[in-house]
């Protein structure tokens, strides 16, 4: 048997080191014993919402093909079914991954959400005397956040975690996003490409990134923050 | 009794007053799951136990339920699903329980060598209840095993239908008190550390000899639970004099007191209060010996008859109250889960149950090595510690979700100071 030299406990044979302080276990003549306790981790069995997803697509089909056949035969004067069948179209993609499917990579379920979101917005030109804000506007703007998005996904998976690190993603890609919308106006309005209002969202997250990354980089500093600011 | 029949085989029971919050604190990562377990002398044979488990649980109507949602009240209700089945146990005990898995059941068993585990969530009912399942299915377990063992105790006959009063919600019978006594509501330290990842659960498990604890107890002249309350309150104060903190906070342990004792019920669901003896050091620095005679005071003012029926009547009058009665379920469990997380849960430091000196039957004990019982994941960064003797073998178990030990430690380091000999057992 062995006593842990800090604690003055006896350790049970199979332990490494003392669970209470860490003090490794030195006895050359003891084998070690397997652990009382198991090795597998055991796994929380996911709950299949099959019922929840058949009603979800039942529910948006049946408004969909509902409002597709009012706006054919009774309300025809416009296109205005197109509005409710693209909401009912973004709802369900962005089900899919909550209770539909819910192996669905997160990259993939932000890509089809980006698409979904651009194909309604694409069934709203036809309400609109032309297609052209949709070509020269929402495709680059609904392109940008999406890979913006998916580039926020990647880092948080990727990249370590922490409050502050993803303040410093987020911050940094409103900055690339808002320099992006005022572009792609610019160029909509066939004005030059000269950032204004985004330039001061820019300059404000930059000093907050920098802020950031100086507090990331430096631990002592990081700990006061956290200490001054624990709650 | 809240039993109704809704046809010949769908019954249903509402929750007991304690049971109705359980279920509004779950999260993915978080349910109110805790552990029995037995270390019998033989390899567990999991077909035997599988059969044991389909015996033993025809006679515990409670523990065979699913729960459900009505428009104001959640609900347990008869499950004739199959299961629920037996496995092999796991490194991370007291998993999150999400009730529409596992066939709806509530309960969990496992097996691990000579180990036979429950794992039930407090919906269902307390420890107690929990250990008359867990005694009767080793009962029947041995039985099966072509051992002669005899009714008693914790073990109930199998053969017998079940006692309407095992069904009670007892709380209702009893929360009769003139007066409501306020509850009380200041803030406690709590423990801070380093997260686990995704339900993780540390156990750290001290065995002892009882007579000695009980030795060193007598020269403090307090019982058993009053001095181990004690060495706990003295390890959270060693944590918080030790750790960074703006400003020192009452210690407080959250300890739940079995109300069987005091008020006769035979219910195998939950009946239990909580209190919470604690240490001011805002005072003063107290010193060990000034720690226990204030816990021994406070145990001896607080724990009697007169002093629960008023908590369970304060307790009891908010779910009698007609205006919240009428609320629907969505916003009951928004306030319960507020009022939990913002009051209820900063209330104490740490938690701490002492099942005492468990019973067997007689013609059991041979079999049996040692029980072991975990309160289950903290619902905060913190840990709980649980206390059960069989024989003269005292098991203190501490979970906690936290990567840091110092609580055990300074607890486990003070009873080898008074002379106690520790043996640790531990998953970490």
């Amino acid at each position: 048997m062995s006593y842990c030299v800090n604690c003055g406990v006896e350790l049970d044979s199979s332990l490494p080191s003392c669970p209470l302080c860490n003090t490794p276990v030195i006895h050359p003549g003891q084998l070690r014993q397997a652990s009382p306790y198991p090795l597998e981790r055991g796994q929380v069995e996911t709950v299949k919402r099959k019922d929840l997803g058949i009603l979800l697509t039942i529910v948006l089909s049946a408004t969909s093909i509902g409002c597709a056949l009012l706006n054919l035969f009774v309300f025809n004067n416009s296109l205005w079914s197109l509005l409710i069948i693209g909401i009912c179209i973004i709802l369900f993609v962005l089900s899919i991954p909550a209770v539909i499917y819910t192996k669905q990579p997160i990259y993939l379920s932000l890509l089809l959400d980006g698409v979904a979101i651009g194909a309604y917005l694409y069934m709203i030109t036809y309400l609109t005397a032309s297609d052209r804000w949709f070509w020269q506007l929402a495709v680059p703007i609904v392109a940008l956040a999406t890979l913006l998005a998916e580039i926020l996904a990647l880092c948080i998976r990727k990249l370590p975690v922490s409050i502050i690190a993803t303040a410093l993603y987020i911050f940094a890609e409103a900055a690339i996003l808002c320099i992006g919308i005022e572009l792609f106006i610019d160029r909509y309005l066939g004005k030059p490409l000269s950032p204004s209002w985004s330039a001061i969202v820019l300059t404000v997250c930059g000093i907050i990134v920098i802020a950031l990354i100086t507090l990331l980089s430096k631990r002592r500093l990081r700990d006061a923050v956290r200490r001054r600011l624990h709650f | 009794m809240a039993i109704s029949k809704k046809s010949n085989k769908k019954i249903w029971y509402k929750l007991d007053l304690s049971a109705i919050v359980y279920p509004t604190l779950q999260r993915k990562d978080f349910s109110s799951v805790y552990r029995l377990s037995v270390v019998l002398k033989e390899t567990i044979d999991p077909d035997i136990l599988q059969k044991a488990v389909d015996i033993a649980l025809r006679r515990f109507p409670t523990y065979k339920v699913a729960i459900r949602k009505g428009l104001f009240w959640r609900y347990l209700e008869s499950n004739e699903r199959p299961g629920p089945f037996v496995q092999p146990d796991i490194k991370n005990p007291c998993m999150p329980m999400p009730f529409k898995a596992n066939n709806r059941y509530l309960i969990r068993i496992y097996y691990h060598e000579c180990r036979i585990a429950l794992e039930a969530h407090h919906s269902l009912g307390d420890g107690s209840g929990g250990m008359y399942v867990l005694q009767t299915i080793t009962a029947v377990y041995l039985r099966l095993l072509g051992h002669s063992i005899s009714t008693g105790g914790f073990v109930l006959d199998v053969d017998s239908p079940p006692d309407p009063e095992e069904l009670e919600d007892a709380y209702m019978r009893y929360a009769n008190a003139q007066v409501r006594p306020p509850r009380p509501g200041e803030k406690a330290y709590r423990v801070r550390g380093t997260k686990e990842p995704f339900y993780t659960l540390n156990i750290i498990d001290g065995i002892m000899s009882v007579k000695q604890v009980m030795g060193v107890a007598a020269k403090y002249n307090a019982t058993i639970t009053e001095y181990l309350n004690s060495v706990l309150l003295y390890a959270l104060l060693q944590k918080q004099s030790h750790d960074w903190h703006p400003k020192l906070r009452p210690v407080k342990i959250a300890m739940p007191v079995n109300l069987r004792r005091f008020f006769p019920s035979k219910t195998l669901r939950n009946f239990i209060t909580m209190v919470y003896p604690s240490i001011d050091p805002r005072l003063g620095e107290y010193t060990f010996d000034e720690i226990v005679i204030h816990v021994r005071n406070y145990m001896r003012y607080y724990i009697n008859e007169k002093f629960l029926r008023g908590d369970i009547t304060t307790n009891a009058s908010t779910q009698r109250n007609p205006l919240i009665r009428v609320v629907p379920l969505f916003i009951k469990d928004y306030t319960v889960r507020l009022f939990y997380t913002k009051v209820q849960d900063r209330n104490s430091s740490a938690g701490l149950t002492n099942m005492g000196a468990l019973k067997t039957p007689e013609d059991m004990k041979p079999y049996i090595e040692r029980f072991d019982i975990y309160m289950g994941q903290p619902f905060s960064s913190r840990t709980n510690c649980a206390i059960v003797s069989f024989d003269d073998t005292l098991t203190i178990n501490f979970a906690s979700s936290i990567i840091e030990a110092d609580v055990e430690r300074y607890f486990f380091r003070k009873l080898v100071q008074d002379g106690i000999h520790v043996k640790i057992e531990s998953n970490r």
